[in-house]
């Protein structure tokens, strides 16, 4: 009669790998050299490592004790510790199905690249030649192959979110194997996602340390990292590289998403969650850091390459124009040459001046990039260039996928959870089939992502649906369990749980410091957004070549409003609803209650 | 005297002639060779040999075109070298020696023939440049079947028979305890009534291992609101 007991981790160990997994994402690859590079090379780090002990730990440490506490996903949690927060609950799934819904996409296109690198010519390394044969394709030679391959051929996009198109056939099919794949890693619940994760957390890092040697020997990398360690430390005066700082530290370790409450709801009672919660925080922190050298060695090698194409352009414009032998010019003496004929030939020198370029290293290098187009154009231009570019590119493909899909772990998990935890759901259906119902709907709600205009979309939920709303969350969780559940009360849950009570640098940091920081940002956002006026996006133009900024149409905008009041008023909707809910029936508001029993009958 | 003047024209006019025909340059072609770019090390000398050759194979390429004309190395006319390696040509009749080949004529049969001229240089379309004939680029490999969609094929496969079988071992695991508990379901059942009896129900305790009745645990246990 009785259905089976709440399922738990195999070992401690599968548990962390889980949070590692989950943790360590795409943009522990895409965001944080770029934020490196904007904010001073080396430099950011120091802002990085004291937003990661300041915010970071602390908050990473206050999820997993709640999932650990109350052993249910976080709408059961929140209502637990009140039964007027079960909105946050609400409001964290409402915001991980937005995540999924979009998320997943980004596996698709990397399913799609590595499918097209089993080729003998990577698809991106050349553009596509014309109906007549007599050149290439006319957006190709405006833009770069790796760009024509990216915008045309993978994402086949739109010049506007307002003109949409049909499904792309070819990326429908790579999501609905994405989704597949992530129903295989859930159908059984922890069970098998602990079985995956010793493989999704650790093959990234073989492939990280592969690329690494790999990135080292390449020409031109060691430009690339001296650049990023050279620390530019006046950038620590400029307030926009903490408040970056600590908005990475906080979004690059997942919180609010109730993916690690649901992670640590399958914990045993007694899991020493602290010291777990430090070393996946400093796994995760050190993993970008790492990542950074890798993005930072290839942009060096790109880089490299571009001067050395220039100057090779410039060496043969004057050859072709003042007819010189090919062994006078050679790639080192271009700049003294263009001087000398300048001097000496002034006139002929005037009728390729439009032509001339100045060729830089310091600009290469200065070009930064991050997103999708880092990973998905910056990466696979330099992978082409590399001898044997099909084994370099399946590899970082791959990688790329573990990432994506071992976060997307932690973000189904945070939906599957609590839903499994209702009981009028989990009366009806068994586990297997709501997972695989909750896998379908997110499919068949993500294919509006593959049409024409879908990337644009992307770009919307992916700069607006997760971010406000979660600073908001966790603020509210921090505030929640310090004063409304009290914070002595947390800490003898702790001592239950651990044996001993945190320590004064935990109890500094949950009560005063880290809401005090996140009010900071929450403000900070709220101001970016007033004075932001109209939303706008990028835009691909295909006669130019490149992308515009062009601002959302209506419909867009309230979309984005759509996108955030609909996860932001979870919270006080459902106070609302537990109020007048009381007040009906008679019962006081606040009560002494004599038996109470965790679930309130949901 | 007069016959010697007379004899030395006749010898001198026609290189005079060449020479302003292919000055003229209304018909002719620039041609670039980029030898060292493209062989470094084994780079050949370009000299009078070369020439010849490049000569000659400018000539094959217009018989190939003509099919029935018999050109000549003579009739390619060659002007302004420097040491670039970059020259002008220009191609006359093989009926008459003053009338040139006319532009596009000379394009189509360079076009046609490109290759076979590259070979006889050890060059490239990138090294061996007519300027103003661009070389036609390589037809684009077409597969029957696209090749990623054999590994999407072969993958999604895969992952499809895994998720088959755990389903299928699910499934046997639940009709074996199913069936293991329907021989003791009785006394189960009997139980769940007495229990049912008392008032307090017990069927919400059944996905849980306990519940933290949270009365009975400590004085502070109060939510504050």
């Amino acid at each position: 009669m009785s259905k089976e007991a709440r399922p738990s981790w195999d070992s401690p160990m599968q548990f962390v790998l889980a949070c590692v997994s989950y943790a360590v994402g795409l943009g522990n690859v895409w965001r944080f050299p770029y934020l490196c590079q904007m904010h001073g090379g080396g430099g950011f780090l120091i802002p990085y490592l004291l937003m990661l002990v300041l915010e970071g730990i602390p908050l990473f440490c206050m999820e997993l004790a709640i999932g650990q506490r109350m052993r249910l996903g976080s709408i059961g949690a929140w209502t637990a510790i009140s039964p007027y927060l079960g909105g946050l609950g609400i409001a964290s799934v409402v915001t991980s199905v937005y995540l999924c819904l979009y998320y997943n996409i980004i596996n698709a296109w990397s399913f799609w690249y590595l499918f097209h690198s089993f080729q003998p010519v990577l698809p991106w390394s050349e553009c596509p030649v014309n109906s007549n044969r007599s050149g290439y394709v006319q957006e190709c030679e405006v833009a770069s192959p790796t760009q024509y391959f990216f915008y045309r051929e993978t994402l086949n996009v739109s010049s506007s979110i307002d003109e949409n198109g049909g499904v792309h056939m070819g990326l429908a099919l790579c999501l609905l194997l994405a989704w597949v794949i992530v129903f295989l890693f859930i159908v059984r619940g922890v069970k098998s996602t602990g079985m995956v994760v010793y493989f999704t957390a650790t093959f990234p890092y073989l492939v990280l340390i592969i690329y690494l040697i790999r990135g080292f020997t390449l020409h031109g990398a060691w430009n690339g990292v001296k650049y990023m360690f050279t620390p530019k430390l006046e950038q620590l005066a400029n307030p926009q590289t903490w408040i970056n700082a600590a908005t990475q530290i906080f979004f690059s370790l997942g919180l609010g998403f109730g993916s690690l409450i649901a992670f640590a709801s399958y914990n045993h009672q007694n899991n020493d969650f602290e010291k777990q919660a430090v070393a996946v925080s400093l796994i995760n922190s050190s993993t970008s850091v790492f990542a950074c050298m890798v993005t930072f060695a290839i942009y060096g090698f790109k880089a490299t390459l571009n001067y050395e194409s220039c100057l090779e352009r410039m060496r043969v414009l004057l050859l072709n124009t003042f007819g010189l032998s090919e062994s006078d010019v050679s790639i080192d003496n271009v700049t003294v040459w263009i001087s000398h004929l300048n001097h000496t030939n002034p006139e002929m020198f005037a009728t390729i001046a439009s032509k001339i370029e100045v060729c830089s290293l310091e600009a290469e290098l200065d070009t930064a990039v991050e997103g999708t187009g880092l990973a998905f154009i910056v990466y696979s231009e330099a992978i082409k260039n590399m001898p044997v570019s099909q084994l370099w590119s399946v590899l970082y493909f791959i990688m790329l996928l573990l990432l994506g899909m071992g976060s997307m772990l932690g973000n189904i998990t945070a939906i599957i959870t609590p839903l499994g935890d209702l009981k009028i759901l989990s009366r009806t259906f068994s586990n297997e089939t709501l997972n695989g119902l909750v896998c379908l709907v997110c499919l068949l709600l993500g294919l509006g992502f593959t049409t024409r205009s879908g990337s644009y979309w992307f770009t919307m939920f992916n700069d607006y649906g997760a971010t406000l709303s979660l600073l908001f969350i966790v603020l509210f969780e921090v505030v929640s369990v310090c004063y409304i559940y009290g914070l002595k009360r947390f800490e003898k849950d702790i001592e239950d749980m651990l044996g001993h009570r945190p320590n004064w640098y935990w109890r500094v940091m949950w009560a005063a410091v880290s809401p005090a920081l996140l009010i900071c940002l929450f403000i900070v956002y709220i101001i970016n957004y007033i004075q932001g006026g109209t939303p706008t996006y990028q835009a691909w133009d295909k006669d130019l070549g490149r992308s515009v900024v062009k601002e959302y149409p209506a419909y867009g905008q309230a979309f984005i409003a759509l996108l955030l009041i609909s996860s932001l008023s979870c919270v006080p909707l459902v106070a609302l609803y537990e109020f007048c809910k009381r007040k009906h029936r008679g019962q006081p508001i606040r009560q002494r209650q004599t038996v109470c029993t965790v679930s309130s009958g949901l | 005297m007069k016959m010697i003047t007379r004899i030395l024209l006749l010898i001198f006019l026609p290189s005079v002639i060449a020479r302003d025909l292919c000055k003229d340059g209304k018909d002719g072609y620039k041609v670039r060779l980029s030898i060292k770019t493209a062989l470094g090390d084994e780079a050949y000398e370009w000299n009078e040999s070369e020439m010849f050759l490049f000569r000659s194979s400018l000539a094959f390429a217009m018989r190939k075109y003509t099919q029935r004309e018999t050109f000549d190395i003579s009739n390619i006319l060659v002007c302004n070298e420097t040491k670039r390696v970059s020259f002008v040509f220009v191609v006359t009749s093989p009926n008459d020696s003053t009338k040139l080949i006319p532009k596009d004529h000379v394009a189509s049969a360079v076009r046609q023939h490109k290759h076979r001229i590259n070979s006889a240089f050890l060059l490239s379309d990138g090294t061996l440049e007519f300027v103003g004939i661009p070389p036609t680029l390589a037809a684009p490999i077409t597969y029957s079947t696209q090749p990623w969609l054999i590994v999407f094929g072969v993958v999604i496969g895969a992952v499809a028979v895994g998720i088959v079988s755990l389903l299928m071992s699910t499934m046997t695991r639940r009709r074996r305890a199913a069936d293991k508990g329907v021989d003791s379901g009785q006394e189960e059942e009997q139980m769940e009534g007495i229990v049912k009896g008392n008032g307090t129900s017990l069927t919400r305790l059944e996905s849980k291992d306990g519940v933290y009745n949270q009365a009975f645990s400590n004085d502070e246990r109060f939510t504050k609101l």
